[in-house]
């Protein structure tokens, strides 16, 4: 009799707290509009798997459909390259060719990356170098490569993270604008930049993802995974030749991979795993390295500036679309320049900061992936 | 190199973070810097070109 009620009778109180995640995260997706293609299949995969039994997961010896797409498609890193070809070839590097100086930018907003990873490593934290680092890749603000490395480096804590990469990238237009404004006046927010309309050579377009690739695997071997599937990605958009490829790489693919990412991420909040003080302080953590990410990119131009003449100031809020987080992070930039001032648009270098993001966040997580292994105990 | 690579590794959790952050940053802008003049090169050549 009991095996009939077995889904009643095994149920834990913990269980109905991961039921309660999994709700928060689908009703941000549909009320808010926060990342709806991700949360919404990651707050129903924390539902699935927290079910009586798992059989979602694995029950009587044998895989469940969501072990199955996990370890076809997060174990073995399928999902986040896939994810980076489509991302690849929605990125038009265009307005960085028009202002290259933007990319100094993507470098410098990567510093929360850092920044988290040396606090995560502190009392009472005490994360190991590698946990540490998989938390502090976070601030990268680009959910393929968080879960690359936290793959690689911690893949218990693997939910907690892309959870946190994913919900934070979410909440750029509520993290961003306070911490720009308390580190620069009005009147640094007003500066208005000139932008130079020019065409870029097409044989550029072309080679740039080649040349990016073949550097990053001179420079990181270990980043060429990441660097060189969303480099493929552009260079199937910029080819001219490819348009059917680059559409369906752009849409079909991207739409089907996050489909299966954002269900198998779910998987992985099990509430025997995901509630605890760790899930916690690494959702903690990730708030810090997105606040270090803003203060980065701003500091550094304001740093230039001091450097600069006066009709040539750079607007400081231009540094905290360097978070990758593209397009949100550019956008947000726009809209705040225009609540300074009517008609002040700085879109296309913040387009141009925030695309630079996205190759500095991947080369960031390349130099964790080289650098941590060597150190680490 | 190797000597220094030993050195971080028989410091602190900390320390060990501090060495990655400083490399990685480094390694980040000079990775960048390249980018960023093969970008500029291309602009001055097709500039040119135009001229």
């Amino acid at each position: 009799m009991e095996q009939v009620f077995i889904g009643f009778t095994s149920l834990t109180w913990q269980m109905g707290v991961m039921y309660l995640v999994g709700a928060v995260l689908i009703v941000l997706a549909v009320t808010k509009g926060f990342e709806p293609m991700l949360l919404l299949p990651i707050g129903f995969g924390a539902i699935l798997v927290n079910l009586p039994l798992q059989v979602v997961w694995e029950h009587d010896g044998a895989a469940g459909f969501l072990k199955v797409l996990y370890d076809g498609g997060i174990a073995n890193e399928l999902f986040p390259i896939l994810i980076f070809i489509a991302v690849g070839a929605m990125i038009d590097f265009g307005p960085l060719f028009k202002n290259p100086f933007m990319i100094f930018f993507g470098a410098a907003a990567q510093l929360g990356i850092f920044a988290t990873m040396i606090i995560a490593t502190l009392p009472p934290f005490n994360f190991s170098l590698r946990e540490a680092a998989s938390i502090g890749i976070i601030g990268a603000a680009d959910g393929p490569t968080a879960i690359y490395v936290a793959n690689k480096f911690a893949r218990d804590m693997l939910g907690p993270i892309s959870v946190a990469a994913y919900s934070y990238m979410a909440l750029v237009p509520l993290i961003q604008p306070p911490v720009i404004r308390l580190l620069t006046t009005k009147k640094e927010r007003r500066i208005h930049m000139t932008y130079h309309e020019s065409n870029v050579p097409r044989w550029l377009k072309i080679m740039f993802p080649i040349v990016v690739t073949m550097i990053a695997g001179f420079v990181a071997p270990i980043s060429v995974p990441l660097v060189g599937s969303l480099m493929f990605g552009n260079l199937i958009r910029e080819c001219g030749v490819l348009e059917r490829l680059s559409q369906t790489a752009q849409n079909e693919l991207a739409y089907l991979v996050t489909l299966l990412l954002g269900i198998t991420i779910g998987s992985s909040m099990r509430a025997d795993k995901f509630l605890n003080v760790q899930t916690l302080m690494i959702l903690g953590m990730g708030l810090v390295a997105f606040v270090f990410d803003t203060a980065g990119g701003v500091l550094f131009a304001k740093f230039i500036n001091l450097f600069l003449p006066a009709h040539k100031k750079i607007n400081p809020m231009i540094g905290a679309a360097g978070i990758s987080a593209f397009p949100m992070s550019g956008r947000v930039i726009q809209k705040m320049a225009a609540e300074e001032e009517k008609g002040n648009i700085i879109l296309m270098h913040a387009i141009g900061s925030n695309v630079s993001g996205q190759l500095g966040s991947i080369i960031a997580g390349g130099m964790v992936l080289a650098l941590v292994p060597l150190l680490a105990k | 190199m190797d000597k220094l690579i030993e050195t971080f590794q028989a410091a602190s959790t900390t320390l060990q973070a501090m060495a990655v952050s400083l490399g990685g940053l480094i390694g980040v802008f000079a990775t960048l810097t390249i980018f960023f003049i093969i970008i500029w090169t291309a602009d001055r050549i097709g500039s040119r070109k135009k001229g």
